[in-house]
């Protein structure tokens, strides 16, 4: 069962594609994984055609925007030109991500934007991560961390979402499984962990995270890794 | 006599009807797909046209980019009638999904990045084959499901209990450690290792 789901308003933003890049992939993907909120999407999505299009007659505004235009000309074009033949695009898309042996099958968003995933780099102790390109100014990375491992105390600066892909971890507060999104703004200090089995996350980051415990602190370079 | 009114009702709906009735829209994409029904799309162009002339306008707030999303939007109806899915949602919505990937094309298009997005990745609306990515994340693929049954037999017992639980009994993975008392990080690395074997067995045997 998912328990965290992105908000209302992302699923709406999510549907007129006017999130960042990396949260239109975070979103995209907990909404392949989460029946609940593809009934969302489907019914914003009606929603908005229903805006869209539900008016029989066209208001006065409408027609003032049409007021140059010639539908005749551009329906004689279309249907004028030359059948297009359905390509085939029964593209082969790698589904399947590989890591420390273990294999990771990714949900459509994922695998359908598997050539933007970069080399896995190791972080500290058991922790993997690998950058997603995607544009934007935001960081889209994914984080692996193997059981038993601790990420350093932190805050950010900015706005964190995290979605386990596969995996367990807690923080203080809870624990969170497959298709969980969490959704964390800058005042929220955490401390993820795996503890009996590995996770593995996909973070969507808008500004670097600040380390504040002792020792990590002295790691501080550390947060640099997350953004090279 | 009640009967009679109701049924007169319904023929006056039926004759007059336009595409904001969903069925009859349904059905007019259906004329495009099978057919190529010049009368069925012109009959779409004159409803739909207009009214996502106003939408990108709005949105655009340039003639020429309104008019060019209006062209791209239709042309795909055109030609792609065939990808639209009416027990997935109504026709409007189809189209309605169809301009806002074009629109989120054209606004990235003017910017020149490397690496962007583009939205047939993010919602595949369009793609000739659409159902199998979809579906498959939480099955594997068909290859594997056609061949399972014969090669779970070279499984180790504890493997083919989990993988025969999970992939003919339809259970989840945490129905599976709750039925069979184990962890669910212990389900799934069984899970992980059994796909892992059965792909070797049906790779070697091709
Ligand atoms: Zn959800």
């Amino acid at each position: 069962m998912i328990k965290f789901h992105p908000s209302e308003e992302h699923l709406f933003h999510y549907v007129t594609g006017d999130l960042t890049p990396a949260m239109l992939m975070m979103v995209g993907t907990h909404v392949d994984m989460c029946s609940q909120c593809q009934r969302n999407v489907q019914h914003i999505e009606e929603t908005m055609a229903q805006k869209l299009f539900g008016q029989r007659q066209l208001p006065e505004e409408f027609a003032a925007a049409n007021d140059s235009f010639d539908g005749d000309e551009m329906l004689a074009q279309i249907l004028a030109q030359p059948q297009q033949q359905p390509r085939d695009l029964s593209q082969q898309f790698a589904s399947e991500l590989v890591l420390e042996g273990k294999r990771f099958q990714l949900p459509g968003t994922l695998a359908r934007n598997h050539h933007r995933i970069g080399q896995w780099h190791k972080l500290l102790g058991q922790m993997w991560r690998a950058p997603v390109q995607v544009g934007g100014k935001d960081v889209l990375t994914f984080i692996y961390m193997a059981e038993n491992t601790r990420v350093p105390e932190h805050t950010h600066k900015g706005n964190e979402a995290t979605l386990v892909v596969n995996g367990v971890f807690n923080d203080e507060t809870s624990d969170y499984r497959d298709g969980d999104f969490v959704f964390l703004d800058g005042s929220v200090k955490h401390t993820p962990e795996t503890r009996h089995e590995d996770c593995l996350t996909l973070s969507a980051l808008d500004a670097p995270m600040h380390f504040t415990s002792g020792v990590s602190r002295l790691l501080n370079p550390f947060s640099s890794l997350f953004f090279k | 006599m009640q009967t009679v009114i109701e049924t007169k009702t319904k023929r006056n709906t039926m004759s007059s009807a336009q595409p904001d009735d969903p069925d009859h829209a349904a059905a007019l994409l259906a004329l495009v797909a099978t057919e190529r029904s010049r009368h069925a799309f012109s009959e779409l162009f004159r409803y739909f046209a207009p009214r996502l002339k106003a939408y990108a306008t709005r949105q655009f707030g340039n003639e020429q980019t309104a008019m060019d999303l209006v062209q791209e939007t239709m042309t795909n109806v055109w030609n792609k009638a065939h990808l639209f899915k009416p027990d997935r949602g109504s026709a409007s919505t189809w189209i309605f999904t169809i301009a806002r990937n074009i629109r989120f094309d054209f606004l990235r298009k003017n910017k020149h990045r490397q690496h962007d997005l583009s939205a047939d990745e993010l919602w595949p609306v369009l793609a000739e084959q659409n159902d199998s990515l979809d579906d498959d994340y939480a099955l594997d693929d068909d290859l594997l499901m056609q061949q399972l049954a014969v090669y779970c037999e070279e499984l180790p017992k504890a493997q083919r209990t989990v993988i025969e639980l999970i992939y003919v009994a339809g259970k989840s993975q945490q129905e599976v450690a709750d039925a069979l008392g184990i962890p669910l990080g212990t389900v799934k690395s069984r899970t992980r290792l059994a796909l892992q074997k059965l792909r070797e067995l049906i790779q070697s045997d091709d």
